[in-house]
């Protein structure tokens, strides 16, 4: 049981940094970023390559994260801002285009072969059965405090207070003379930010590999939906459902309705379990599950 | 002027060189090998490439064939099956050649042996596994051991090592399903149980899922076979996840530890092809050292080097080098017993090598042993 807990924690540790970024940006610019979690893997590699040349692994995460941040606000300003004119549907098939330009960079760059960071091999953490690693103990606590920190953020300080007005009225926070450029640059960058972090901290287990954004694709959307697309803490509260659903479904033994001992569904196909809880979310609360907060400030 | 002279040189040259292949032609018989020698099997093709370089040198240097020099042309397969087809005919139709040996993926070897039986070229298998290798018809042969046999001896050997309740993992192609499938068969005829299996799909970054899946059956140890990387990802996420503290079987052990840090590895167990042995087999294995100055890199060598030797003694033995004179030799040689590097080699009614070796390995102190 505690196993568990442990591992729908550890799930929603990976989704978490990248679904709150995805949606708080959102929130501001109102088109789904695509691309958004292409920037995760290439903060994964950004921060293998500078790990690789011998930065400590700190300062790698560290540099590799403001560094994705970066690259987030120039394809924003160079792209989507354009792109934007448009209309957030002609966004959203761009960043879709962007995503692949991405894929195909890193690809060329780096070769489809995963890299993994060299760490040495430490003993996990064993308390009451259950096991964590102490990389993925650093990565949940390290999350936990960056969330803390943007609770404070957005609900104690000025900044935060600009940032929701500008999300629920654009119109009526610009007449009140709001930077609405200098606020949306700002929350470009920190979502960048936060996507590289969790993209390299996420690949620190498992490895820099391309399809490390693909393959968070769906469940950070189906996170950040199910939280309403635009409300940041409802997309973490998203990504602990998903993250739960997940890990329950992995653990269900089919075997008893075989006639088998054991039998579980092949993991490949758990995502739909996500899916089917992001379908009914659609049907019933489309605007995700806390919409209430999503419409007001 | 210049143009002429050019057109000039063109034509003596290709007359030159029709003169001289037509010579070349007379006194040397050649058969054709397709390996992967670029993309990811690399490093497996140009293995058994060495070995079959060797077994040319060595059948050349006692006489050659039926009074000839024995030539091996060989192609690349680039690990794709088109270019593998494209290199096959090839051979058949431009080099003329009348046997085949190779390749290495069963995906890539059966389409390739299919075209090369119906062409009436013979085909002699010196690297894949599937079962379907013993179906390609009667003028293909093999000498390497398949699914089948492998999977009744991991079975017999897990089983004689005390373990009776096993958790299976696989990856999900044709070749896992095969191992998950035959292992299973073979290990409940023995009276032990599968417990839980799981096919992984490749290419992943994590399997952690699938093995606390796999964890939840308790099992007094591991099955696993896996390709290099992967095996890396699921040794240390199994090590992570406290599930190396029973014993981890590995089918096919070079590329289950090949890619996997030393420390996790110390002490692994498994099988494999059988490495050359005995008095023959040492002797290869210093020549190799000496020719190629390095050891072996895999298991397979010592099938293209026997794979040579074969066929020379079949052409010998056929007294002609047509395809049907060297399928009467190989069937010849195989009902006699032909003694290779790998062991002998005898064929049974379908042209498959019987009781094909294989080792028990351990992985200790740094590189994998006999156990």
């Amino acid at each position: 049981m505690l196993q568990f807990l442990v591992d729908a924690l550890l799930r929603t540790a990976d989704l978490a940094l990248i679904t709150l970024g995805l949606s708080m940006l959102y929130g501001l610019i109102k088109f789904p970023n695509i691309a958004h979690v292409q920037y995760a893997m290439c903060g994964a590699f950004l921060a293998y390559a500078l790990n690789s040349i011998g930065l400590p692994l700190v300062v790698a995460l560290v540099l590799a994260s403001v560094l994705t941040g970066v690259l987030t606000l120039g394809v924003q300003l160079l792209v989507f801002d354009r792109l934007l004119k448009s209309g957030p549907a002609i966004a959203m098939i761009g960043s879709l285009a962007v995503s692949m330009v991405l894929v195909a960079c890193v690809l060329g760059l780096a070769g489809s072969f995963p890299h993994m960071f060299s760490m040495p091999y430490t003993e996990p953490l064993v308390f009451g059965g259950a096991r964590i690693s102490k990389t993925q103990l650093w990565f949940v606590a390290t999350t936990v405090v960056l969330l803390a920190l943007f609770v404070l953020l957005l609900f104690h300080t000025q900044i935060g207070r600009a940032m929701r007005a500008l999300a629920c009225n654009p119109a009526l926070a610009d007449a009140s003379g709001l930077n609405a450029r200098r606020i949306t640059n700002g929350v470009t960058l920190i979502s960048g930010m936060l996507a590289g972090l969790g993209g390299s901290m996420l690949a620190l287990s498992t490895g820099a590999h391309v399809n490390l954004g693909y393959d968070l694709l769906l469940p950070v959307f189906a996170a950040a939906i199910l939280g309403g697309l635009g409300n940041p803490l409802g997309a973490v509260a998203g990504a602990l459902l998903i993250a739960l659903t997940e890990t329950t479904v992995t653990n269900i033994n089919f075997g008893p309705l075989f006639g088998e001992y054991l039998l579980f569904l092949p993991v490949s196909y758990i995502s739909a379990a996500s899916f089917l809880i992001l379908l009914l979310a659609l049907l019933f609360k489309p605007y995700g599950l806390f919409d209430r907060e999503v419409r007001r400030v | 002027m210049k143009k002429r002279n050019f057109l000039k040189l063109a034509a003596g040259t290709l007359l030159v060189s029709g003169i001289f292949s037509t010579a070349w032609a007379q006194d040397t018989i050649s058969i054709g090998a397709v390996l992967p020698l670029t993309g990811p099997s690399a490093t497996v093709g140009e293995d058994i490439r060495r070995g079959i370089e060797l077994g040319v040198e060595h059948v050349n240097a006692n006489g050659g064939v039926l009074g000839k020099k024995l030539n091996v042309i060989i192609e690349d397969s680039g690990n794709n099956p088109t270019s593998a087809l494209t290199a096959a005919r090839k051979l058949a139709t431009v080099d003329k050649v009348p046997a085949v040996m190779g390749e290495y993926s069963s995906s890539i070897t059966l389409p390739m042996a299919q075209y090369l039986v119906k062409e009436n070229v013979v085909h002699l298998n010196i690297g894949s596994s599937s079962n379907k290798i013993r179906e390609l018809g009667p003028s293909a042969f093999n000498i390497i051991g398949l699914e089948e046999n492998g999977n009744r001896f991991a079975a017999k050997d897990v089983y004689d090592l005390g373990h009776r309740n096993i958790a299976l993992i696989a990856p999900n192609n044709a070749y896992g399903q095969g191992v998950a499938h035959g292992f299973k068969e073979e290990f409940e005829k023995l009276g032990g149980k599968v417990t839980a299996q799981v096919l992984y799909t490749g290419g992943q970054s994590t399997y952690r899922r699938e093995l606390q899946q796999l964890a939840r059956a308790n099992p007094d140890a591991f099955l696993y076979t896996a390709y290099g990387h992967e095996s890396a990802v699921i040794n240390r996420e199994g090590k992570e996840l406290g599930l190396r503290n029973v014993p981890w079987y590995a089918y096919i052990m070079s590329m289950s530890v090949s890619d996997t840090p030393a420390e996790i590895a110390e002490g692994q167990i498994g099988m494999e092809l059988g490495s050359p042995t005995g008095e023959l087999g040492k002797k290869y294995e210093e020549a190799f050292k000496a020719k190629h100055s390095e050891g072996f890199k895999t298991a397979f060598n010592g099938y293209g080097y026997d794979g040579v030797l074969l066929m020379a003694a079949a052409i010998e033995k056929g007294k002609g080098t047509s395809p049907a004179e060297i399928v009467a030799g190989l069937k010849a040689a195989g009902a006699e017993g032909f003694t290779g590097v790998t062991g002998e080699i005898k064929f049974d009614d379908e042209g498959q090598r019987i009781d094909p070796p294989y080792d028990r390995l351990k992985y200790e102190g740094g590189k994998l042993v006999l156990r």
